[in-house]
């Protein structure tokens, strides 16, 4: 019980102390993925996404390069994970779970890694220094930004004077080199894209030109149904994209603040609780997708 | 959607990684990792219904097997007893043989003895004859008289009547 006592105090004595030691200044945050390379489209999301694609084929690889009869290690791992998804999706709906598995699985995978690798050390506060007004978008910008005092009692900050990152002249600011492409909107939005489009094809392909009928016909009260139904389809695509978007974004942010205010021992319940939110995004994204295909594919007609 | 990020060539790069990687991963997870799945789960069908097949074997090899030791069991109590059969016919025939041999024996010997008898009597009939003959010359050489002549006659009845006996 006293060692209890006794380590709960040393990790709030840590928590206090790591406050005073490394002190911030301010901290940003931005909504947009920056550009890695100027005057290009490649963002340090892109990055990220292109390393998330080769650990991925590297897991995939590793896993079923050289497939045995008796799984052990990553394919044991793999043969159960993709069991488990394929398993999840035909309770769904078996209908259309094997056809629509290597869409929504990967899906899962690069949503999970995507959320994964951004909390991984060095994402989002490595980069490079760029001056501020050389950045022409600076002002469409939406910041956040948390002020704190700075102690001058304590040693010689690392920080060059005025300036809020290590190695940076005063007034620069930074270009991360990752950045988590879940919480980048284009990533999102691309994956909603694909979810809503590939669960209109698959709809339109079982039940031909007549699954539009749902949306516009002239029958009394269904018609109005019709049109509800018509912008509930169309609420999937922002619904889709700044679920993901928000919860990834938001638990950076919420970890990025947790650590301005209290650097040590307190971010890390929270640590883990991003641990949890970014697969449950994940696991959201995949299951809504096939549940949409369930309710789209199904015909109408069939219940009158 | 310029503030928030959105860019229509970033958002197709996306949506191409995304064709890219969908493919990718088909070839090189999915599809192996269902195919091994499909085999194992058709070789453990197999390995089951294998296993069933040798448990019928086995049953029918152990019903065989006890239909077969049951029938050795048979034929040795057959044989068995056959043999006892035999043992005792061969038995009885010994002993009957042994009683007509002993029976010839006994009737040899009884032969023989009758034989013997009869030759001893025989001798002894001469001896006493010649005796009787040899009393007689000499009584009848002493004194021969009616009297004498008598008993000689009945000695030689008396004779008669021994040689009868």
């Amino acid at each position: 019980m006293a060692r209890n006592i006794g380590i709960a105090l040393a990790l709030l004595a840590l928590a206090v102390g790591s406050r005073i030691i490394y002190p911030m200044e301010s901290l940003a945050i931005e909504v947009r993925a920056d550009d890695l390379i100027p005057n290009t489209i490649f963002t340090n999301s892109m990055l990220v996404s292109l390393l998330v694609n080769l650990v991925l084929i590297g897991l995939a690889v590793v896993a079923a390069g050289n497939m045995q009869a008796v799984p052990r290690g990553w394919q044991n791992f793999m043969e159960w994970a993709i069991e488990g998804l394929y398993n999840l999706f035909k309770g769904i709906n078996a209908e259309y779970a094997q056809r629509a598995f290597p869409v929504i699985a990967t899906i899962f995978f690069l949503v999970i890694l995507s959320n994964w690798f951004g909390l991984l050390p060095g994402v989002g506060s490595i980069g490079i220094c760029h001056a501020a007004e050389h950045n022409e978008t600076s002002m469409s910008e939406i910041r956040l930004a948390v002020s704190a005092p700075v102690d001058n009692m304590l040693p010689p900050s690392p920080f060059a004077e005025g300036s809020k990152y290590i190695g940076c002249q005063a007034g620069e600011g930074i270009i991360p080199f990752f950045r988590a492409p879940s919480a980048d909107l284009n990533f999102t939005l691309a994956l909603a894209l694909i979810s809503v489009f590939y669960t209109l094809y698959l709809s339109i392909s079982k039940l031909g030109i007549g699954y539009f009928g749902k949306f516009f016909n002239l029958n009394g009260v269904m018609s109005f149904v019709g049109i509800l139904e018509f912008i509930s389809l169309l609420a999937r695509i922002p619904a889709f994209t700044f679920r993901l978007f928000g919860n990834i974004f938001a638990g950076e942010v919420l970890l990025i603040v947790m650590i301005f205010l209290v650097p040590m021992v307190v971010p890390l319940p929270f640590y883990f609780f991003e641990v949890f939110v970014g697969f449950i995004q994940a696991f959201v994204f995949a299951v809504l997708t096939m549940a949409f295909i369930a309710i789209e594919t199904q015909d109408h007609n069939e219940h009158h | 959607m310029e503030a928030l990020g959105i860019n229509l060539p970033k958002l197709i790069y996306q949506i191409i990684n995304f064709g890219i990687m969908a493919y990718v991963l088909y070839r090189l997870l999915y599809k192996p990792v269902f195919t091994m799945l499909q085999e194992r789960a058709a070789r453990i069908e197999q390995s089951l219904k294998d296993a069933d097949q040798v448990k019928e074997q086995l049953a029918n090899a152990k019903r065989d097997y006890d239909a077969e030791i049951a029938k050795a069991r048979q034929e040795a109590a057959a044989i068995l007893m056959q043999a006892q059969e035999r043992v005792k016919a061969q038995e009885l025939e010994l002993i009957s043989q042994a009683q007509q041999e002993a029976e010839r024996i006994r009737s040899e010997a009884r032969a023989q003895a009758e034989q013997e008898r009869a030759l001893m009597f025989r001798d002894a009939q001469q001896q006493i004859a010649e005796m009787v003959t040899l009393t007689a010359e000499k009584v009848l050489q002493a004194e021969l008289k009616q009297s004498h002549s008598a008993l000689i006659e009945q000695s030689l009845v008396d004779l008669a009547k021994i040689r009868n006996n």
